[in-house]
Order: structure tokens, then sequence, then C-alpha cells
């Protein structure tokens, strides 16, 4: 087993696999840029060094600058965590030369899978249904546009080099194709250094279901089941679960079989996941990608089969046998995963970088929290805004929902916007409650959220409580204030003798307005 | 203390006693009598009548400024008005015009930008296109006009706030 493991990523996910490391007893080596010189995962690791300056371009993308880190510290592997480096062939390629152990796939998988376009044939290789659309690179936005017609609107464009949903843009029609054809290839250009697109005709109301797949060095391969990540926004899983709602151990085994099959004609090792569009209608499934990595979303698999993914990614990249048959999988309870974004869901969800300035954490019965910040941390405007998973398990779906409801209200993150509040109303809607998921769900929410009164929309029953906010603006005014008396603030203390200032702060003047109610 | 409120949809003036940890408020014609406890900085916890509102408070306080208040998990956007404070403080960043101003919702870098000054355009046609944490987002014209100034060209770093165009 290996001693020490650099892990070449940030956030939580690099929190992540610290924690794995040290169940291990194998000590962990963090990387960071400029900008997270004092970021969790530098805290919590044993050893960390700098790789550059805080564009990731030239920090956690740049490869010589992680190997030599790797070299100095000592480290005889590196796990890469998702993103970042996590798919990338020659990354594999330059750690493996260096005489250190990539905890990953090989590159040649890597690299069938990383391209959407090998990836179709592939499966196609290996007998499963594909998405209707191109097995070639789209040569220009002309070609894009026959293809189109000839699949039929609406249809989904889709960077060949794509993932997390950057580069992928739905098309309803025509005239909205070369808008669509130019931002994807941009974004694709500027994500992942390669503008290939191809084209997919858009199934109607599909389900995202993935399946969780494992392989050793000696040839043995397992599924661990099913995710149903049909809640999207903007292409983006933003709720998953295990197993999906359906629970249909038939569907699972057939699933399991075909994502196996596809692992195998690649003759894949470690963790690997399987991407499928899957039809209520017709209960057909097709192959959408193959992600060549831990997934955001595996913490659900955890809960639910008990197995610790990323010990057995280190297990496995250190020569050992998966510590697990297919026969001892069991799924156990239903598990359920909010992502939490510094983003503003009453803004159209534009991130929201700043200073975390308060952070309250759930826990009890249930609960995991993932979460790669602490109170003080800065959320940046260099990489993904995610600051934290949530996660729920309960014996039954209803149970894991009781508890994410719970869980969701009790966490506090002051300083910045997140996405929590959106959470909280998801898991209080009924389509939701009642499991019906597609990967429409998000937009139908949206329009059912626009009928509700607002929280805050001025109902009797929150009139008490827009008034208790009112006395709490109040008196963090008054604190301000009665601050700037005692402490003497030099730059501000002058504003406010400018402004004239000559009230005392906790005396009593009669109120001149009464409030509509 | 004395300050004008206003949240949502009504204004109010507030009226403020502090006797230790005992606050007496008057809100229009309503009064509480609360019990607060106070932890960290912006952290409020107040009790009315054995009910708890665990509140915080985000932003810096000053006259005209926003608040953003949490009361529980709901989320109340606050503005103080101090009368003390009225003098020097104008009106600017009001616009009754009809123009329309382009603004960054946040930091980031400009990677397109798809009219030219003095351009007719649609309402929901794009204007600029910025990009931060890796996403790329189309601003566009709610309304429709001529782009009358356009601040801002591919490469341009914004702030948040910034006016990247005007279209009147």
């Amino acid at each position: 087993m290996f001693q020490k493991i650099l892990i070449a990523n940030r956030g939580e996910i690099a929190v992540r696999i610290i924690r794995a490391c040290r169940d291990l007893k194998i000590s962990p080596v963090a990387v960071y840029s400029e900008t997270d010189a004092a970021a969790l995962h530098v805290r919590m690791s044993d050893a960390a060094y700098c790789i550059g300056p805080s564009a990731s371009l030239e920090s956690y993308l740049n490869i010589p600058s992680i190997i030599e880190a790797a070299k100095r510290s000592g480290a005889e592997a590196i796990h890469p965590g998702y993103g970042f480096l996590a798919e990338n062939a020659e990354f594999a390629r330059s750690v493996t030369s260096a005489g250190l152990v990539f905890i990953g796939p090989t590159p040649e998988a890597m690299e069938v899978m990383g391209s959407k376009i090998s990836a179709r044939r592939a499966a196609i290789d290996a007998g499963t249904t594909v998405v209707p659309g191109t097995t070639e690179a789209l040569r220009s936005y002309d070609e894009a546009r026959e293809l189109a017609a000839k699949f039929g609107y609406p249809i989904m464009l889709k960077a060949a080099a794509g993932g997390g949903g950057k580069g992928m843009r739905q098309v309803a029609a025509a005239n909205e194709l070369r808008s669509a054809f130019e931002a994807a290839q941009s974004e694709s250009q500027s994500a992942f250094g390669n503008s290939d697109l191809y084209l997919e005709k858009l199934l109607e109301k599909p389900r995202h279901i993935e399946i969780q797949v494992f392989a050793d060095t000696d040839g043995n391969y397992v599924h661990l089941g099913e995710r149903e990540c049909s809640i999207q926004r903007r292409h983006q899983k933003v709720i998953e679960e295990c197993p999906s709602p359906i629970n249909d151990p038939d569907l699972r085994q057939r699933m399991g079989e075909a994502a196996i099959k596809i692992a195998k004609s690649v003759n894949y090792v470690g963790a690997g996941t399987v991407e499928f569009l899957f039809s209520d209608a017709s209960r057909d499934f097709y192959f959408l990608e193959m992600n060549t990595r831990l997934q955001v979303e595996h913490p659900v698999t955890e809960l639910v089969t008990g197995f610790d993914l990323v010990r057995e990614q280190i297990n496995v990249a250190a020569g050992e046998p998966l510590s697990f048959t297919q026969g001892d999988v069991r799924w156990n309870g239903h598990a359920i995963e909010c992502r939490v974004y510094a983003e503003d869901p009453d803004n159209r969800f534009f991130p929201s970088p700043g200073t975390i300035t308060f952070l309250r954490v759930p826990a009890g019965a249930g609960i995991r929290d993932d979460s790669g910040v602490t109170a003080g941390d800065e959320v940046s405007i260099y990489y993904d805004p995610m600051i934290s998973k949530l996660a729920a398990w309960g014996p039954t779906r209803e149970e894991a929902i009781n508890r994410l409801r719970r869980a969701l209200d009790e966490y506090a993150v002051g300083g910045i916007k997140t996405t929590l509040p959106f959470f909280r109303e998801i898991v209080r809607d009924e389509e939701f409650i009642a499991a019906r998921l597609d990967t429409g769900f998000i937009s139908r929410f949206n329009e059912r959220r626009k009928e509700r009164p607002h929280p805050a929309g001025g109902t009797q029953a929150s009139n008490l409580e827009q008034d208790i906010a009112v006395i709490a603006a109040a008196l963090a005014y008054a604190d301000q204030q009665s601050g700037l008396r005692t402490n003497h603030q030099p730059q501000q203390s002058s504003k406010w003798k400018m402004a004239g200032r000559t009230a005392a702060i906790n005396q009593t003047i009669l109120a001149r307005e009464t409030r509509k109610r | 203390m004395k300050l004008h409120a206003s949240i949502t949809d009504f204004n109010a003036d507030v009226e403020l006693r502090r006797e230790g940890e005992r606050v007496i408020a008057t809100i229009g014609d309503f009064e509480y009598d609360l019990q607060l406890h106070k932890s960290c900085a912006g952290q409020f916890l107040l009790i009315s009548k054995g009910q708890v509102f665990d509140c915080r408070v985000d932003g810096q306080p000053a006259s005209g400024a926003t608040l953003e208040v949490t009361v529980g998990t709901n989320p109340y956007a606050v503005t103080l008005i101090d009368q003390k404070r009225l003098r020097g403080a104008d009106s600017a960043g009001t616009h009754a015009d009809g123009a329309a101003r382009i603004i960054a919702p946040m930091p980031g870098r400009v990677v397109r930008v798809l009219v030219e000054a003095g351009a007719e355009v649609e309402a929901g046609a794009g204007i600029v296109v910025v990009e931060a944490m890796k996403m790329q987002n189309e601003l566009k014209s709610p309304k429709a006009g001529v782009v009358t100034a356009l601040n801002v060209q591919v490469g341009s770093t914004v702030n948040g706030g910034d006016v990247l165009a005007i279209v009147e």
C-alpha cells in the first residue's frame, strides 16, 4: 500500500480524498494555487505545495508543476479527483512516466471515452443503443444545419470533449442553431481546449440514470447499481438519488450488465460511471457517455451500498483486488444529495463569490455533508462555485426526504448567496416528493415556483417575521453606529462626522408612519 | 433609535429601545417586547413571547444600504433610512429616462460582444457574453432600442455592477 498520496485537486473532493487517505493511514499531500494557500484542503493535509497562480490553467491544470510537487513530496501515487486533470490522458501518462501511480483508469480507456464521439462508437460496438445522432465531429455550421434538419428539431449540440454541462446547447429550432453553435464552440474551446461538437436528437422527457462500475487489475468487474440524476439545471446535475425512485431490480441488472460490457470493452480499471438516458414510456435506455473518474455524486452510492469508493480506488491502484464481489453488493435504503453552490437562486443563479462570514453545517441521523470550505473562506471567481454536497440517507425515500429537509433548514451560510433556499423549496415540492422526475423537472419546477407566493410576500403569517427582520436589521445598524462611536474607526468616522452625526443610539423617537398591512 | 425601513412591499418607521437584553421595538402600530441574545457579529437571536427567531444580518449596515436578513431560513431584504443621515444623500442611481443598463451581475471577463454601438436591438437580443467561474452568461437587452453606449470590449475584466452597455 502507498505511504503518501498527492491529491491533484481542491475544494470538497480534495477534502474527501484526504479523509480516505487518513482512514488508510496514508499521508495526504495537497497542492494549491496562490488563491488557495489557506484553503481547507491545505489545512487538512500533511504537506502542501504551491503549483502556480490562481487561474486553473496555470495551477490545477499545470501538469509539470503537479508532477514536480509529487516528486518533491515523495508521494507514490496521484489522485486526480474529478474535473481539472481527472480525465486527461496526457496527465495520466506523465504521472506514469514519472514513476508514479495514477489513481484511475488507463490513458487508453480515458481517450476512447474522453471523446464523446468515440465513446458512442465504443458503446455501439459493445451492443448498447445510443441516443440517435452523429458519430463524427461536425465539420461546419452548414453541416450542423443539414444534420439537425435530418434528425429533426429539437436537438442537442454537445462538445466532444464535454462534461459538466459546458459546451452544451439545446436547440429548439433552426433559427437558434447558429448562435448556439458558436456559443458551444467557444465555450468548449475555452473549457477544454477543443471545439469539436456533435449533435444528438433531443429525447422527450428522459430520465438521466447512471450506473457506477468498478474494476480491478485482476479483471473483476462489478456494478454498484444506479443513481438517478434527472434533476439538472443548465445540463448540470443538482440533485442525485440512489437508487432511482423507479427501483426496478430487473432494470438495474440489465443496465448494470450493459455498463460492465462497455467498461470491459476498454479494459477499464477503477471507478467509472456509465450514463444513460431512460424513457419511462418505452422503458428503454440509451448510452449517453462514460465518465472515467470518480463522480461528484458518489456519496449517494456509498450511503446505500456501504462501500467507500475512494478507498476502493486507492486499493485497486495499489494492485489489490476489489474488496467485494457482485454478489456482496446490497442496496440498503435510499440516499439523496444536493449540490450546494455559491449561486443566487433569486438572480438567475449567477455565481455569488465572496467571503463566507458564517457557516453552520447540519448533522444528525442520516446526514452527510462533504464540504470544502469553512467560515472565513473566500469563494473565488476562479473555480467551480460548488461549496458542498449535502446528502441524506433514510430507510425509505420518504424518510430520506424528511431528513434532507431538516438538514437543509439547519444549514446556514452567511456572506454569500447559495442554492440552499432553492433546495428547501424542491424538497417540499409535490412533484419531487411523488418522484415524477425527468430532465425537464427544473424548468417545470421554476414555473410552479413563479405561481407560489414568495416566502417574504407579505401574507399574514409572515408579517411577524418581516417585522423581526426589520428589527434585526435595525439592531445591526445600531451596533454598527455604536461601534463607530466607541472604536473611532478613522476612515468611517470622518464620514459620519461630515454627515453631522449627533444622535445617541438607544433613544426613543416616535414613529411617524404606520405600515400598510 | 428611530429608522425608516422598507422591505418587499411595505415601508414603515421603526423605533427601537434597548434595556440590556431587552429590546422594545415599535413598527407601525405594533409593539414588540423581545429578548435579545447576540453571539458572533451579525447573529441576533430574538425571542418574542417564547417564540424563537434565529436571525442573521449580512451586509454592511449603513443608512440607505440594503441588508440581507435571514430569519430562520427565510431571507428578507431590508433597507434602512436614518433620517439623521439624509443630509448629503442624493438620488443618484435612479434613472427615469427609460434607458436600460446592461449590468455585469458579477465579476468576470467579457468573452464576446454581440452588438456594435449605435445598433438597433430587439428585446431579448444578446448584448455581451461574460465568463465567470467557467460559465458563459449572455446578457440580454430587456427592451428594444438603440445601443447608445458600449463600455467594454472582448477581454475586458468587469466588476459586478459595472454598466457594460446602455440601450435606449
